[in-house]
């Protein structure tokens, strides 16, 4: 190419660049002189506003696709920072209309921070007659916005509460590295239950509104929209009937019952009492109503059932028979002598009677603290650490809720750590029998129930069972994979199955036997400072075939036999529709 | 226009030879008119926010270490470069791929690479200044004539890898400035038109391909340039609040320092990307014509530059830095006012940024390298590589030089 065309291209270049900027010229034209009067009242006005429409919470619903939360319509009150121009006249006013001080609403707009273009919620769920006189006075209230939102609905109240959780306004420390997950200050978000651990399925993502507002805030035409998209729906295992069964069957008392799957671990209910009323939190909890609920002595919020570290009594047989079986200590021929006490050294161990010549299974049936005790030191303090930790106790279960107790399983070196003390004798003999340092949870002991009933499997409970599209698409199946598996005898399982089965057959509770259902269990009575002592029944049925562990716990009442068997025996009833009928439940 | 860009000696006019040609005032006077002006609409964007003279402190910075780096390149010889080439181009892809590997991830995409006190650099903008020196040198190695769009395809090779790179990283904006220098200098290099139409056409087609490669945001970049209000909150609102920045400028501003909706956080990116917004809401129809000038005059020096280099590695390296600086300001601006979609692709010399503005003065220092060894005497085109035309000895200098 000679350098004639060369330069001949160069020109065209700078045409083709010259023409490109007259283009861009005219657009400025175009927007700057012939349209710039229409920019700039825009600008002035400032009147685009962005508003941010919450996506309808997904519901919870049982496993038969019973509802337990609901979504409902609710004005909420906003102010919106960059609109208010006269901010102490309005807050005070609105301080009054909402019944809140000046300074709580200081606060929060304090602690909205510096998003002047984002609402600062004062107050959700406010009642139609107060939104209607802040509509009357809308011209002094510059920078109020009124907007409807969902606001979650637990038509059954405290049933179930632990369960779902609550809501509450996230905070800065939650807020935090979430933004980028669509959360926004002042949104909703679940603080416990499976609320909280599936919020992010559940919540949706907000839509948008661009809207063209007058002088007063009041939108006068929309300029874009982007519709919410609803949450995703929770289908939990539990059973509406037999979570009521459960708690029915609680009355009054305090402690928890757990009723579970050993096949997989689901959860089919989950009680604990007392129990709060998560519409409490739907709206954002006043203070008043947050610190009685702290305060309580009965502590509502504890979840019992997974919070609640308690000694197991007599239900830590189980370990220690299963321990003695592996280890070949026993049979369950073997025969023992029971006369009423056991002596350790100097020490005399009373039991609560005599139960004379007694064979291994009737020493479970029974609950001879002698059988146990005689087998603690052959078995001793690590072995029954051991065997308690290989059914999971001393750690969390890994369910689908927050703030789980690992529980106590202790043996010397624990004693030593953390209470500084020697491990006496008298020590292995107290946790061969579930008392002394012990502690474990009701779900902890339902897992454990579940290993014997399943064939060594440890399961993890879980109360999701599935995640469901608005559309009613199932997105996801809940089954997390068991923590473990045992690796037990066929005689050591057979041994405490028969055992668990001799309890309600011919032991201490066959008071809970149900005609037409064949279940298997352990009571327990731990003893404990507090009082009376606390309540355990745990026990699966069918004892065949175990597809239900149920375990009872009831704080300071007495025998585990007359308060806690009682629970797991209506809560079996209900489950296995045995009340009026003989119908099986699926 | 023709005859002022072929400057005041045509080919083979008996003119005195001199080494080094003279500085080139206006192109050094458009520069600066523009960096300054980048450093008060910076201040401008940014004086409302907690700390007022961050941006700006940062950017005399990157202003004064570019500066020193220009300076050094003004010194040495730019067909040095040349020599160099095949270290640069490996060098270059080297630190694109890191990018993807150590890159710091920044609003979804990994740009950055993160170099301790000197804070963060981002390779894509030096890498645009390398391509040009590479593929010039390229030309010059496959001098033509180029018979068909088969010749040209080692060109197209020589730009894709760096661009796939960069598509990867992911920045569509960088990789289509790719292909604008690409073309410019195809152009300019003498291929044929119906095969700079037939690569165009290709590269179109292959639209709906690169579609699917794209990453979420920017689908929804695009979507929302054709649709605005499909994403008012995000980019399209974008697009929407810069334009009611700039139209309501009009026609005189509304006076330096005096924006509204830039301070206001209306639009986003306002001191980087949407630096224009800034200016036309303050300084209006008259200062964006005033702008649009400078960089019309810019451009003008630099094609030339182009014209008068004294050979062809040098005049194509013009060239490329002229089409990436066009294609910027369109872009650009295009953006501001809703005519192009939003890529990123930040103002030259004027947006906020230390790599971007860093790489704009040393292309400037490139061209005013070209044209202060620039022969007056012009050169034939038809002369291949490697063989010197004639062999020049400076009165006094020992080495001799080829051209």
């Amino acid at each position: 190419m000679d350098h004639e065309t060369f330069e001949r291209r160069l020109t065209v270049l700078l045409a083709v660049i010259g023409g490109l900027f007259v283009v861009l010229a005219l657009r400025l034209w175009q927007i700057q002189v012939v349209q710039g009067e229409y920019f700039l009242r825009l600008s002035e006005e400032n009147r685009l506003r962005i508003s941010s429409v919450p996506a309808p919470r997904g519901l919870i619903k049982d496993r038969r696709g019973r509802p337990l939360t609901f979504n409902q319509p609710a004005f909420t009150v906003s102010l919106l920072p960059t609109e208010l121009r006269n901010p102490a006249q309005v807050i005070t006013r609105m301080a009054a209309k909402l019944g809140m001080s000046p300074s709580e609403i200081t606060a929060k707009l304090d602690a909205a921070g510096d998003h002047p273009f984002e609402p600062v919620r004062l107050r959700r769920n406010v009642p139609k007659e107060v939104i209607a006189a802040i509509e009357e006075e809308r011209m002094d209230l510059p920078g109020v916005l009124i907007q409807v939102e969902p606001v979650r609905q637990y038509p059954y109240g405290t049933l179930a509460a632990h369960v779902l959780g609550y809501l509450g306004e996230i905070n800065e420390q939650e807020l935090q590295g979430r933004r980028s997950e669509g959360y926004e200050s002042g949104d909703l978000i679940g603080k416990n239950g499976v609320e909280r651990t599936y919020d992010r399925f559940l919540r949706g993502r907000s839509g948008q509104i661009q809207a063209e507002v007058d002088a007063q805030g009041r939108p006068l035409r929309v300029l874009a929209t982007v519709p919410p998209a609803a949450g995703n729906s929770l289908v939990l295992g539990i059973d509406l009937d037999v979570q009521q069964a459960a708690e029915d069957a609680l009355g009054s008392r305090v402690g928890a019952v757990v009723a579970m799957d050993p096949r997989d671990g689901t959860i089919i209910a989950l009680a604990s009492h007392p129990a709060f009323d998560p519409n409490l939190f739907a709206t954002g909890i006043g203070s008043e109503a947050w610190t009685n609920l702290l305060r309580t002595p009965l502590q509502p919020l504890l979840d019992r059932a997974i919070q609640g570290g308690y000694p197991t009594g007599s239900v830590f047989k189980i370990v220690t028979a299963t321990a003695a079986l592996e280890l070949r200590l026993v049979q369950a021929d073997s025969r023992f002598y029971c006369p009423g006490y056991y002596t350790l050294s100097d020490h005399v161990f009373h039991d609560d009677m005599a139960h004379g010549h007694l064979t291994f299974l009737s020493g479970i049936a029974e609950s001879c603290n002698v059988v146990f005790w005689t087998l603690a030191q052959p078995v001793g303090a690590k072995n029954l650490s051991r065997y308690a930790h290989l059914y999971g106790l001393g750690q969390g279960t890994g369910i689908d809720l927050v703030q789980e107790s690992p529980g106590v399983i202790p043996d010397p070196g624990w004693k030593g750590r953390v209470l500084k003390q020697p491990w006496y004798g008298g020590d292995t003999l107290n946790t061969a029998v579930g008392q002394g340092y012990v502690l474990a949870t009701p779900v902890q002991v339902a897992r454990m129930l579940a290993a014997v009933a399943n064939g060594g499997t440890l399961v993890t409970p879980h109360l999701a069972a599935a995640i469901v599209s608005p559309g009613g698409q199932v997105l996801q199946r809940i089954a997390p994979p068991a923590a473990g598996q045992m690796d037990l005898r066929p005689q050591t399982l057979s041994v405490l199955r028969e055992g668990l089965a001799a309890v309600v057959t011919r032991g201490t509770a066959t008071s809970i036997q149900i005609p037409g259902l064949a279940v298997a269990g352990k009571t327990g009575t731990a003893e404990n400072p507090r009082g009376k002592p606390h309540a355990w029944f745990a026990g699966y049925a069918p004892a065949g075939k175990p597809r239900l562990v149920v375990v009872a716990l009831v704080e300071n009442v007495g025998f585990g036999a007359d308060f806690a068997a009682p629970i797991v025996q209506r809560v079996l009833q209900t489950a296995f529709h045995l009340l009026p009928g003989g119908e099986m439940h699926p | 226009v023709s005859a002022a860009l072929a400057g005041a000696a045509p080919p083979g006019a008996a003119s005195p030879p001199r080494f080094v040609g003279k500085i080139d005032p206006l192109l050094i006077l458009c520069t600066v008119a523009l960096v300054g002006t980048g450093l008060v609409m910076i201040y401008s964007s940014t004086h409302l926010s907690p700390r007022p003279y961050e941006f700006l402190r940062t950017q005399i910075l990157h202003l004064a270490v570019g500066l020193g780096v220009a300076g050094l390149l003004l010194a040495v010889d730019y067909r040095a470069l040349a020599k160099s080439a095949r270290v640069l181009y490996a060098a270059n892809l080297l630190v694109l791929a890191a990018v993807l590997v150590i890159g710091r991830t920044s609003l979804g995409a990994q740009r950055w690479i993160l170099l301790g006190p000197l804070g963060q650099f981002q390779p894509s903008e030096m890498a645009k200044l390398v391509i040009v020196i590479t593929l010039a040198k390229h030309f010059v190695e496959r001098p033509g004539p180029y018979r068909s769009v088969f010749d040209l395809m080692p060109f197209l090779g020589h730009v894709a890898l760096p661009m796939i790179l960069i598509f990867k990283q992911p920045d569509l904006g960088t990789a289509l400035v790719y292909g604008a220098i690409f073309l410019g200098m195809l152009y300019a290099g003498g291929a044929r038109r119906r095969d700079l139409a037939a690569l165009t056409v290709a590269g179109v087609a292959c639209g709906p391909l690169l579609w699917h490669a794209l990453k979420e945001y920017q689908r929804r970049r695009l979507l929302a340039f054709i649709h605005p209000s499909l994403d008012p909150l995000g980019s399209g609102y974008g697009i929407i609040q810069s334009k009611i920045a700039v139209g309501s400028g009009m026609v005189w501003g509304k006076g330096l320092f005096l924006g509204t909706q830039n301070v206001l956080r209306f639009v986003p990116e306002h001191h980087t990307d949407f630096i224009f917004s800034v200016i036309g809401e303050e300084l209006g129809f008259v200062g964006g014509m005033v702008l649009l000038a400078l960089f019309l005059l810019w451009v003008y020096r630099g094609l030339r530059i182009a014209a008068v280099a004294r050979d062809r590695f040098g005049a194509l390296v013009a060239v490329g830095i002229v089409s990436m600086i066009g294609f910027h300001v369109f872009v650009n601006v295009g953006m501001t006012v809703g005519i192009m979609p939003i890529t990123g692709i930040p103002l030259p010399f004027v947006s906020y940024g230390g790599s971007a503005l860093m790489t704009m003065l040393w292309a400037t220092a490139l061209l005013l390298n070209i044209a202060m060894r620039h022969q007056k005497v012009g050169i034939g085109f038809e002369v291949p590589p490697g063989t010197p035309a004639r062999v020049i000895r400076r009165p006094g200098g020992p080495e001799p030089l080829e051209e």
